[in-house]
């Protein structure tokens, strides 16, 4: 006896994320404690487990050190004369006012607002699940696909700190090291994709009828 | 058991149960309700994905081991390539952003072209290698951690920011980067799930 769905009275079914093959979804006493894939041994889940504690951690702990990520310099340049520290913020206004307008916009795209809308979306998310349930559906589906995808971006300023840290090191001429805002950012990055990975958007479809479109 | 649910799909985004069918060239199937991607048409034959995998392996190497970028200042020359630059990083006192910078710039990515090396020979002589659904699990993981396409930007953005300082000029590493960058969209593109139905 498998288990059925409460409306419809059809067996439910539960899809495997790795191969992609659909299996009934078994009954606590058919599968022991996890049901897994019969073809390549995936745990089956109707969600992921503690999917909103989860993204909570993740969203809050990335919250609280976004401060020091901008607060503290991620950058710091020793040339002959000058010993300067440059903050995310300060960087992208250095490039602005050097008139590279478009890296300005890039830069403060990947490390600003991609940050930002990551906390944002999911903070927005994981609250909704519980107390919006209804409320905008598909959008909020499409909202988290747009998490997913742009993501990787805000790595962008750790990857140029580290390159420009290796290259300039003409000792007391010209050097760059990292600053300690650079490792509360990267941790912010790190924490956010986790984020991202615990939430599960089916919880967003919580019983949502099969076209929920309109619901 | 395999009857019904082999005509069935299930999204990955929403849990909504769909009826599978065939697709014609070029189509792309989208869930009905959420309107996440269900499956693709596939352009590229097992064979393809195989020939541009050895090639990306290539192209990874290149893309690790020559200089990114050289610098010229006044005399003295430094360049770097990517796993100067990690190690670098580790030694200056940087040992959380070494690992995370490692991990998505250097390991992901070979892991994504080492694990599809060793699936895809057997698969396309029609053999199911040892460990096969271990290596598809580790792929996706591969697939998520892999950032060279960011870190190729991140490269082209630290010459520009170098170019008022001192004679920054690309190398090899750089367009290895890029290559590398072209040829995992196209392998990935691809799917992991149909690898399933290849062996089968």
């Amino acid at each position: 006896m498998s288990e059925r769905d409460a409306d419809t009275g059809l067996p439910r079914v539960l899809g495997c994320e790795s191969c992609g093959l659909v299996s009934q979804a078994a009954t606590i006493d058919e599968r022991g404690f996890l049901q897994q894939c019969p073809r390549c041994g995936q745990v089956l889940r109707e969600t992921k487990p503690f999917a909103l504690q989860r993204t909570w951690a993740c969203v809050v702990a990335a919250a609280v050190l976004y401060v020091p990520a901008n607060a503290l310099p991620v950058m710091v340049t020793t040339s002959a004369f000058q010993h300067d520290e440059h903050t995310l913020l300060g960087g992208i206004h250095e490039l602005w006012l050097d008139g590279s307008w478009s890296l300005a916009a890039i830069v403060f795209i990947a490390s600003i607002a991609v940050p930002m809308l990551k906390i944002g979306a999911l903070g927005l998310l994981a609250w909704t699940v519980r107390h919006r349930p209804r409320w905008r559906r598909l959008e909020r589906a499409r909202l988290y696909r747009l998490v997913e995808t742009v993501g990787h971006w805000s790595m962008l300023d750790v990857y140029v700190v580290v390159l420009l840290a290796a290259t300039v090191r003409f000792g007391p001429l010209a050097s760059v090291g990292a600053g300690l805002g650079l490792i509360s950012f990267t941790a912010v990055v790190v924490l956010t994709m986790f984020a991202t990975w615990s939430f599960d958007p089916r919880l967003i479809w919580r019983d949502a009828p099969a076209d929920g479109r309109a619901a | 058991m395999a009857g019904i649910e082999g005509s069935l799909s299930v999204c990955d985004d929403c849990g909504l149960v769909h009826r599978w069918q065939p697709l014609g060239h070029g189509v792309v199937a989208r869930c009905s309700r959420c309107d996440a991607v269900l499956g693709r048409s596939h352009r590229l034959s097992i064979d393809s994905v195989l020939a541009l995998t050895v090639a990306a392996a290539a192209v990874y190497l290149v893309a690790v081991s020559t200089p990114l970028m050289t610098l010229t200042l006044r005399g003295p020359t430094e360049s770097a390539t990517l796993v100067d630059a990690i190690l670098a990083a580790w030694r200056d006192g940087e040992p959380f952003v070494a690992i995370v910078a490692a991990t998505t710039a250097l390991v992901a990515p070979a892991a994504f072209v080492a694990f599809r090396l060793y699936v895809l020979f057997p698969v396309s002589a029609g053999i199911k290698p040892p460990g096969f659904a271990w290596c598809v699990r580790a792929l996706h993981q591969a697939e998520r951690w892999n950032m060279v396409e960011v870190f190729t930007i991140g490269v082209l953005l630290s010459l520009v920011r170098l170019a008022g300082l001192a004679d920054a000029t690309p190398g090899p590493g750089l367009f290895a980067m890029g290559a590398l960058t072209v040829l995992f969209a196209s392998i990935a593109s691809a799917g992991l799930k149909r690898l399933w139905l290849d062996i089968e």
